[in-house]
């Protein structure tokens, strides 16, 4: 066995290291607001998407990730900003001579809800159960391993056995979210795997305990207070994330003390809003979490380059920076956030319609003049995705190309962005953190091997699918820098998406919450580090 | 007396027909009398959520648009929507009123049968059934609200019809060799007019709201279309600080429903003997 690998971002010594101080939640933690405090109190979250599942395994995306994070632990935990992992429910691991075989140590002080004691069974049963669902994170470790290569090797000892070398299995350890596998179990029903059970049961190890949930509210968490990693003089004892759909109710909510926080990304002008009230304090966080429109690169008009370079030319960045998001951004000109590593160092496209028509000229002297209308799907609810599209019809039309919006919720246009036949020619959205990893970001979205579920955009390049490739079994960061870097510059040379800005985090909570511990990962939603001061 | 002259005897009646010809003309004349006509797609960022001034009246919108300028080019959309949903209303439901009242048995039980069916859902409820399937456009709102309100034609028509089946006149007709056919036609429907004319006036109403509750549901006409109910969608939230932004919108519901319920009274009043105010 060799102790060299890295792991995302961290060495593996220096997670060893971190091994006794994450023992009991002792470390000193940076956060945000912190301040001596009573212990206890409540937190209502007012979340801007519904809770339609409480299953770990089935869902992975930001708008949900408070039930994930607060009823369930992976085996090791993204905190903070820049984003790091410390040992969670494992508390080391190892990877062998020949990077397919990553064993870990767990924890034997680690109990689900219901008392029973967690054992690496329930570590191999996690995963199985992810790989056979092939829903949420499960569709990130199916290229990667297949069913039946995690074993037990003893009770607290798990390991997976790639199907090759991965230099971003490390990152993607802490989405696997621990069920306890004999209360799964007993509640499956006909080879479901517990689906129906999970939806709106939890069978968890995390920092709280479920006492109340309803799809169309929310749920209620309380504190577990056996939890593994202790608590400290500080905490919660009782969580609410409630789902209230309306902004202005959510803003209102909160500068009225109804909320204790809102997500971090509103707008502008509600950021502006909560700031000027004096009711609320708003932590601001560098983040990854790149809009960009995501364009069908394989259905015409848009599977030709100069047709994309006219689209790419036909969009206000400025006006929209700078306007409608009042400056609170950074143009990012790739997919790749460029706070991170790998990102190349090139200048995004500008709004420029002359050169949008030359190109668009040079695509009709090829193809003829007749282009037929484009459909940009929005987000409901998500006013900046209706306000980038209208932008871009705006545009579009000045070039006489007409364009038709069409919006609908997040689960549908999430729904129609897996498959290219029901994909829209473009879908405004937010890339966010799920892991710190290239990969995340321009590896889901243009590799082939990702292709429809995450690769949406239809685009498969050879040079770029053997850089993204090449990058994933490699793990020496300077030569997977250098990979990414070639990987995406091809495909900001190629057009295919327009890459607007990567967000900042604007925390808005009233000014008794303490201890906010944002991380790009969570979004500042894991709550066993806050607390309500009296 | 003339119905006109009755009409313009009666204040709020003739109140509510000066409002629905302010907003037929502002439709016919939007292109002429906006301000900045441009600004149904035309956006100007630099501008945008300015308070209401001399320069834009009712402010302008997050995309830096004269709200007052969307505001006249959307009431073309609500008197296409409501025109047109009203008028396919009526067209299905007063033959089938017609025929189920002239004809009665089983074929009229049938026909009443399954608009009781359309009446037991919350109209609003059906209509967000069907928008949301068929996808957010302004035809879709026409045709949910179409296939969900004929139901109040064909049961009025029916009441009417039934009542006027036995009337002597009818009889007459029919002893004198008159088809079915024309009987309904030319006998009893203008007799129903009344009627018709009264529920289509208030009907009017009741679907521009309904259809600026799609709109601002969603599932009305896309972004940037200047419909009412999205426009109200659009605004909240920046409310209250873009106070404006809403209430415009508001506002011209407001005026246009109450417009459309005064006429509707007003119209009833004139129309019907038995409620006219003179005999009460």
């Amino acid at each position: 066995m060799t102790s060299t690998k890295t792991f995302g971002n961290v060495d593996r010594r220096s997670i060893l290291k971190m091994i006794p101080a994450a023992a009991l939640g002792t470390m000193a933690f940076p956060a945000m607001g912190m301040a001596a405090g009573g212990a206890g109190g409540r937190y209502v979250h007012a979340n801007n998407s519904a809770y339609d599942t409480l299953d770990p395994h089935t869902v992975n995306d930001v708008a949900r990730v408070a039930s994930r994070l607060n009823f369930y632990d992976g085996l090791y935990r993204w905190v903070d900003n820049p984003p790091k992992m410390i040992p969670w429910l494992a508390t080391s691991h190892e990877v062998s001579e020949d990077g397919l075989t990553w064993t870990f140590q767990l924890r034997d002080d680690v109990t689900f809800h219901d008392g029973t004691n967690m054992t690496a069974e329930d570590v191999v049963y996690s995963l199985e159960r992810m790989l056979e669902l092939k829903q949420g994170a499960g569709s990130l470790f199916i290229p990667m391993i297949d069913p039946g290569q995690t074993k037990a090797v003893d009770k607290y000892v798990v390991a997976f056995t790639l199907k090759e070398p991965s230099a971003i299995f490390g990152s993607l350890v802490p989405s696997i979210l621990v069920v306890n596998s004999k209360l799964v179990k007993a509640n499956e029903v006909n080879g479901d795997h517990g689906q129906a059970f999970l939806i709106d049961n939890v069978a968890g190890t995390g920092s709280f305990t479920l006492s109340r949930y309803d799809p169309a509210r929310g749920f209620v968490g309380k504190r577990y207070v056996e939890h593994f990693a202790g608590w400290g003089d500080n905490y919660l004892d009782e969580i609410e994330f409630r789902t209230v759909l309306e902004t202005n109710t959510r803003i209102q909510g909160l500068m009225s003390g109804d909320y204790n926080g809102l997500d971090g990304y509103l707008a502008p002008d509600q950021v502006e809003r909560l700031r000027s009230s004096g009711k609320v304090q708003v932590f601001e966080q560098e983040s990854m979490r790149v809009f960009h429109i995501a364009m069908h690169n394989g259905r015409a008009p848009l599977d030709d380059k100069n047709f994309r370079m006219a689209m790419v030319h036909a969009f206000d960045y400025d006006g929209y920076i700078n306007e409608i998001m009042q400056g609170t951004v950074a143009r990012n000109p790739t997919i790749l956030p460029g706070n991170l590593w790998g990102a190349p160092d090139v200048e995004g496209y500008s709004f420029d319609l002359e050169k949008a028509k030359s190109y668009l000229d040079a695509y009709k002297a090829e193809h003829g003049d007749e282009i037929r209308t484009l459909k940009i799907g929005t987000l409901a609810g998500f006013s900046e995705t209706e306000q980038v599209a209208s932008l871009m019809q705006n545009a579009l039309a000045q070039l006489g190309i007409k364009v038709d919006i069409e919006s609908a919720p997040w689960p549908v246009i999430s729904t129609m962005m897996q498959s290219p036949d029901t994909m829209p020619d473009m879908v405004p959205y937010w890339k966010s953190t799920y892991y710190v990893d290239p990969n995340n970001w321009v590896g889901e979205l243009y590799g082939s091997r990702y292709a429809p579920t995450r690769n949406i955009s239809a685009y498969h390049v050879d040079y770029v699918d053997e850089r993204l490739e090449k990058a994933l079994v490699i793990t020496d960061q300077d030569e997977r820098a250098k990979l990414y870097e070639e990987a995406t510059r091809r495909i900001y040379d190629d057009a295919a998406g327009i890459w607007i800005y990567n967000t900042k985090w604007y925390g808005p909570y009233t000014k008794n919450v303490k201890n906010v511990r944002f991380c790009p990962v969570g979004n500042g939603q894991d709550m066993r580090w806050s607390y309500v001061e009296d | 007396m003339s119905v006109l002259k009755r009409l313009l005897s009666d204040r709020a009646a003739s109140l509510g027909a000066a409002i629905i010809l302010g907003l037929v003309l502002v439709a016919i004349l939007a292109p002429w009398i906006a301000p900045y006509p441009g600004d149904v797609t035309a956006f100007h960022l630099a501008d945008r959520l300015q308070p209401p001034s001399a320069e834009h009246i009712f402010g302008t919108d997050r995309m830096g648009s004269d709200v007052f300028s969307r505001l006249l080019f959307g009431a073309r959309i609500t008197i296409s929507i409501a025109v047109i949903a009203v008028g396919v209303s009526v067209a299905i439901g007063v033959p089938i009123g017609l025929l189920a009242g002239y004809y009665g048995g089983f074929p009229g039980g049938f026909l009443m049968r399954t608009s009781d069916i359309f009446l037991a859902v919350p109209q609003i409820v059906l209509a967000i059934a069907i928008a949301q399937t068929l996808g957010p456009s302004v035809e879709n709102v026409i045709l949910a609200l179409s296939l969900t309100y004929w139901p109040f034609w064909a049961r009025l028509v029916y009441a009417e019809t039934n009542a006027l089946k036995k009337q002597t006149f009818v009889e007459a007709a029919l002893a004198l060799g008159a088809s079915d056919l024309r009987v309904m036609v030319l006998h009893i429907l203008p007799n129903t007019a009344s009627a018709i004319i009264v529920r289509t006036s208030i009907g009017m109403g009741a679907t521009i709201l309904t259809a600026a509750a799609l709109g601002f549901l969603g599932l009305g006409a896309p972004a940037p279309t200047p419909e009412w109910g999205r426009t109200i969608s659009e605004a909240r939230e920046f409310l209250p600080e873009a106070w404006w932004y809403a209430a415009a919108p508001g506002l011209a519901i407001f005026l246009v429903v109450m417009g459309f319920n005064l006429l509707g009274d007003g119209l009833r009043d004139i129309l019907d003997p038995k409620l006219r105010k003179g005999s009460r």
